[in-house]
């Protein structure tokens, strides 16, 4: 059963860029899908659509069967935990309180006013950090973490929403190998152990590889590729990868290389 | 049973943070003390309200318009006596924030002096310096000018001599290396670098000063005040209502206009429209 | 006929600003001079006037305070003025800067409203809020509460709106994502990250406030203002003195005690 269902969906920004030119694509329920394509291809656009905060220009987002739109984003965006590059944490916030964050929109905007939460989202955040091994950092000041660190806060934000997806727009992009090995071992493990579905976005070819169930490829806001790991051929990388301006492209063989 | 859920903060205590607590108590225990003192007076409030009413209805009359060109004319002085009193207290205050900034100054006995005399001059504000002024030299602008270069000088000498604290060491060294003298590394490694704050500097005084300046007339140190509250006195409405948005429309411009130029200094773009 | 000399297009815009330095300062100089013309100051009035000034300012030197006790009530009423404005401002500035930020406002009809709301306040000086208080409310210092207030509510809400503009957008999005609301948001992403910035600003025009608070009197809205006023035009140089003494260190001991309190948070 396919728990995210993205039908023609188009995107146009107000300066007139075409980041998606209709996508439609089936995520099912429970698997670990990798969008893997170069910088610029709209991947990022495609993972926000999902979450609402981009809105398709064309075409509709489906979430466990409901279409996402204005008035029910809210309960949309509190079933899909979304996870940032840039971690995105409020860093003058506790790590704790970062993690509540994400169950907010379970609370009242009058509650939130005093930054009251009740003891079971408390315990709910606590368990949220112990799965991601980080208990011991519950008090400390978000900013005062390392990269990896502050990802695996921003892991637990989204897992302290109990969602049943988590978008995940290139987690490592900003970390050093062995940070970035640990975060999607831990992403791959919420897959499997919690069954919460993963789609995440990523621009190496190596980590998709050993990591997806099932690989979608973009280029240029299209789909050009769309199977498990096993069926990306080196031609295939070639079409995902392949940019229109330049003619022989040193990136290009670059990933061909690692991969 | 489902467990009763009990409200928390975020914290290790599920209390709220102290100083926090702290701060909002006090502020709260000082209101609460001095009610009295205020006249804070709800009833008194809202029964003003049909008060107010009335009196916003008074202001919508008919302009004078035989009054215009007089308020054009009071409106220039006001502008003149901001413009004027800035541009003093602009050449006095350079050399004593130079004085007053602690790479810059020669000694730091005149740093601690020049620093102590800048924030004496700031203390009061420009109403009350225009009090004295006036009895001291009679009504007119020119005590209107006094007062404002004055305490404007306690601000722009601070402003600047922070600015100039901040410059990069390195450039001011460079230009020591090349054997420049006392006063050239000042002018030369200093001054160029510290610009484009002054810039800004300038411009958030001269709204400041506008701002003073509009109110000055108040207690007869010249501009546009003195024909405001003579008109609000004599409940000449049809006066008020022109002064006042005349007052309205050169501070929003003024103010408007030194937001893009200090935008455009200090990010090095255009302003957001 | 000698050629003439032409300039392109290109070049006529000025290549570096500092060449046309002494343009500018010649420009200002003839304005400062015809600005000094036309408001008719006398430098000969100036001259007299500085010579009969260490006379005049000498009158100020025998301070009579024996009446302290009366101007120190006065001053608890500025100080308390101040402190009401303020938090009237702090409150009123809390719930319109979060819509008069441009990139977390909900409806661009609510930015442009708050925006402007706020730009009214602004320009309206404190001293004329003040006389039109007056004017509806009655003599006091709760005018005086309502001018402060509403003139700086002006300013904070900028001030936080701004601050609140230049957080990063990865912040927001990040608490957004969660399905946060719009309050939430401000409560969670805004406030959090510019607490320090917002706390300096009111901190800031708390400070303004009491200086501002000690002229209030002057147009019948409480405090020591009036005092003063009353003083100085019955020519009592003596009592001007101590009142100008009472109103100075007041504000020098609030002056140190919020630059304390600043370098403590930073």
């Amino acid at each position: 059963m396919s728990i995210i269902s993205i039908k023609s969906a188009t995107k146009r920004f107000p300066n007139g860029f075409e980041a998606i030119k209709g996508i439609t694509a089936d995520i099912a329920a429970g698997s670990f899908t990798v969008i893997l394509g170069p910088s610029g291809a709209g991947k990022s656009t495609l993972l926000r659509l999902m979450n609402g905060l981009e809105t398709p220009t064309g075409g509709s987002i489906h979430i466990t069967g409901e279409t996402l739109g204005k008035s029910n984003l809210r309960k949309m965006r509190s079933c899909v935990g979304m996870v940032f590059q840039q971690f995105n944490l409020v860093e003058r916030l506790s790590v704790v309180t970062n993690v509540l964050t994400g169950r907010l929109a379970h609370r009242s905007w009058l509650g939130s006013l005093f930054y009251l939460f009740r003891n079971e989202d408390m315990e709910i955040a606590q368990e949220a950090l112990a799965r991601v091994g980080l208990t011991d950092k519950a008090w400390n000041r978000a900013d005062k973490l390392s990269g990896g660190q502050q990802q695996r806060v921003g892991i637990a934000r989204a897992l302290a929403q109990r969602p049943k997806v988590i978008l995940a727009d290139e987690p490592v992009a900003s970390l050093d190998p062995v940070s970035s090995e640990e975060i999607m071992m831990l992403l791959r493990e919420i897959c499997d152990r919690d069954g919460i579905t993963v789609v995440v976005n990523l621009h190496q070819v190596d980590l998709a590889k050993r990591f997806a169930d099932r690989i979608i490829g973009m280029n240029s806001g299209r789909v050009v590729f769309d199977g498990t790991p096993a069926e990306l051929s080196p031609l295939t990388l070639q079409a995902i990868y392949k940019r229109d301006e330049i003619k022989d492209d040193t990136n290009l063989n670059l990933a061909l290389a690692y991969a | 049973m489902t467990q009763i859920s009990i409200w928390r903060w975020p914290t290790h205590n599920g209390l709220p943070p102290l100083p926090a607590v702290a701060s909002v108590v006090t502020v709260l225990t000082a209101m609460w003390l001095t009610v009295s003192l205020v006249e804070v007076d709800v009833a008194r409030l809202v029964g003003s309200l049909s008060k107010m009413l009335s009196f916003a209805g008074n202001m919508f009359v008919m302009p004078d318009w035989k009054y215009l060109p007089q308020l054009l004319v009071k409106m220039l002085e006001t502008i003149e006596m901001t413009f004027l009193a800035t541009a003093i207290a602009l050449f006095v205050s350079l050399p004593l924030g130079l004085l007053a900034a602690r790479n810059a100054t020669p000694h730091v006995i005149i740093y601690r002096l020049v620093r102590d005399l800048l924030s004496l001059m700031r203390a009061l504000p420009e109403l009350v310096w225009a009090l004295v002024f006036v009895s001291a030299v009679g009504l007119g602008t020119l005590p209107g000018v006094m007062a404002l270069a004055f305490v404007t000088v306690g601000f722009m000498g601070k402003f600047f001599a922070e600015s100039i604290e901040v410059v990069d060491h390195k450039q001011v060294e460079g230009v020591t290396a090349h054997g420049a003298g006392w006063f050239q590394v000042r002018i030369f490694g200093m001054l160029p670098q510290a610009l484009p704050d002054f810039i800004g500097t300038v411009m958030y005084i001269l709204d400041h000063n506008l701002r003073a300046a509009t109110v000055l007339g108040l207690v007869g140190a010249g501009g546009i005040g003195y024909d405001l509250v003579m008109s609000m006195r004599l409940f000449q409405y049809d006066r008020l209502l022109p002064i006042a948005v005349a007052i309205y429309l050169v501070v929003t411009l003024l103010d408007r206009f030194s937001d893009q130029l200090r935008s455009r200094i200090i990010h090095g773009v255009q302003a957001k429209i | 006929m000698k050629p003439r000399q032409t300039t392109p297009s290109a070049s006529a815009l000025p290549p570096k600003p500092r060449n046309l330095f002494p343009v500018w300062l010649a420009a200002l100089l003839a304005l400062l001079w015809l600005i000094v013309h036309d408001l008719e100051i006398s430098f000969e009035t100036l001259a007299y006037g500085v010579a009969d000034m260490a006379e005049y300012f000498s009158r100020y030197s025998k301070p009579e305070f024996s009446e302290l006790s009366r101007y120190l009530e006065l001053m608890k009423i500025t100080l308390a003025t101040a402190l009401w404005g303020t938090v009237f401002a702090l409150v009123v500035a809390f719930f319109l800067a979060p819509l008069a930020a441009r990139n977390l406002a909900p409806y661009p009809l609510a930015y442009r409203a708050a925006r402007e709301l706020l730009n009214f306040m602004r320009a309206m000086p404190d001293l004329l809020l003040a006389l039109i208080f007056v004017a509806a409310l009655g003599l006091g210092p709760l005018p005086g509460v309502l001018a402060l207030g509403v003139h700086t509510a002006g300013f904070l809400g900028k001030f936080f709106a701004e601050s609140l503009e230049r957080v990063d957008k990865g912040v927001y999005e990040g608490v957004t994502s969660t399905g946060a609301n719009f309050p939430q948001i401000v409560m969670y992403a805004g406030w959090p990250s510019i607490q320090r910035e917002a706390l300096g600003y009111v901190l800031y025009i708390l400070d303004r406030n009491v200086r501002m608070a000690s002229v209030l009197g002057m147009v019948g809205a409480g405090g020591i203002g009036l005092a003063l006023h009353d003083t100085l035009r019955m020519f009592n140089y003596g009592q001007s003195a101590a009142l100008i003494i009472v109103i100075l260190v007041t504000i020098l001991i609030i002056d140190y005690a919020s630059a304390w309190l600043r370098r403590r948070l930073s």
